[in-house]
């Protein structure tokens, strides 16, 4: 039995992340606006090799 | 032009490094009131950033009652299988360093810091670290550099969300660096003034599923291990990251009452120093105006 996250070649918190998005944005207007805050994200990343920050070979999407 | 104004401006510096060296003795008036002034404006500077951070504490506080049920959920998981690493397997572990990018907080990030480094100490060679925050990265970076295998920065302008965390652990399972066991290091919330830096420890999947206490939990395949493995690392780094931002905020808050303070007691010491070096003026001056006066009679 495989998951149809696994399938799509996704993993499961990306999967569950874009159920909560569509739920959020699903939502009505009033409480949407609050909501959409939980949305946002501002990470970045930085692969390290060597000690040395390294140029990342792929973005990936979350 | 960026040069002429160099050239130009160095003599007139060592002139003024002369100038204050010859009235270190006996400071002026002048210098005197300019530094009280700056100390006055620090005074300020750091009143409002206790303003800031005591907002943004309470508003962190209310965030994490709302996120320790995604912890203790997670962790529970791990205490009921009972889960022992692999002894004969190599084993390769993992640290994830919850830090943020903002200083002035006392020692929060060097306390997660620290503890890294204290285990770093005896054995490092199967060890891997995920720097989330710049501070931990700039700590870490001196002495284990070469372990560091990723870093995650922008944490801790604006509360973490749960986005953040998932974020953060897609990385971490993505770097395909395939730790055996790790530690999530993070600092604990306690009360306003305390904060306990404090380890969660976290598995790999092989090691997961070779646990004999598995067989409490009804259905498990590979597949349901991983799907969960994968959900449980991101609430406990998204409730991690919770409790380090409320210590952060509360920290931030006590040292900058403490700067404060400080400033307080330097304000007090100039002005006395000011009025009575202004009274000293006063009285030399009348002195000179007096005995000029006594001499032409």
């Amino acid at each position: 039995m495989t998951n149809a996250w696994r399938a799509a070649g996704i993993t499961y918190i990306q999967y569950s992340n874009i159920a909560a998005r569509v739920l959020r944005e699903a939502l009505r207007t009033e409480l949407r606006t609050d909501a959409a805050k939980r949305n946002a994200s501002h990470v970045k990343f930085t692969p390290w090799a060597n000690g040395r920050p390294a140029p990342r070979q792929a973005q990936s999407e979350s | 032009m960026m040069m002429q104004r160099t050239t130009l401006l160095l003599p007139m510096a060592i002139e003024a490094t002369m100038l204050a060296q010859q009235q270190r003795g006996m400071a002026t008036l002048k210098t005197i009131s300019m530094r009280l002034k700056s100390v006055k404006n620090i005074q300020k500077i750091t009143q409002s950033m206790k303003m800031v951070s005591a907002a943004k504490y309470a508003r962190a506080e209310r965030d994490l009652k709302a996120a320790r049920p995604y912890g203790i959920g997670a962790q529970q998981f791990f205490e009921k299988t009972e889960i022992v690493p692999d002894e004969k397997a190599e084993p390769k572990k993992l640290f994830i360093a919850v830090t943020s990018d903002r200083g002035l907080c006392g020692a929060v990030h060097t306390g997660v810091a620290r503890l890294i480094r204290g285990e770093m100490a005896t054995e490092h060679a199967n060890t891997k670290i995920f720097c989330v925050g710049d501070k931990s990265r700039a700590i870490l970076a001196r002495l284990y550099g070469k372990n560091i295998l990723m870093v995650a920065n922008e944490i801790g302008r604006l509360p973490p969300t749960f986005l953040d965390a998932s974020k953060i652990a897609h990385e971490v399972l993505n770097t395909g660096y395939e730790y055996t066991e790790g530690k999530i290091v993070y600092n604990k919330f306690r009360s306003v003034v305390s904060y306990q830096c404090s380890t969660l420890p976290i598995y790999g999947g092989p090691t997961v599923e070779k646990s004999e206490k598995l067989a409490t939990y009804d259905s498990l395949d590979s597949d349901v291990i991983k799907s969960y493995l994968e959900f449980s690392l991101a609430s406990l780094i998204f409730y991690t990251m919770k409790e380090g931002a409320c210590s952060e905020q509360s920290s931030r808050m006590t040292a900058m009452d403490n700067a404060s303070k400080n400033a307080g007691e330097m304000i007090d010491k100039l002005t006395l120093t000011f009025n009575r070096t202004r009274q000293a003026v006063i009285t030399r001056e009348l002195i000179e105006i007096i005995s000029g006066a006594a001499a032409l009679t």
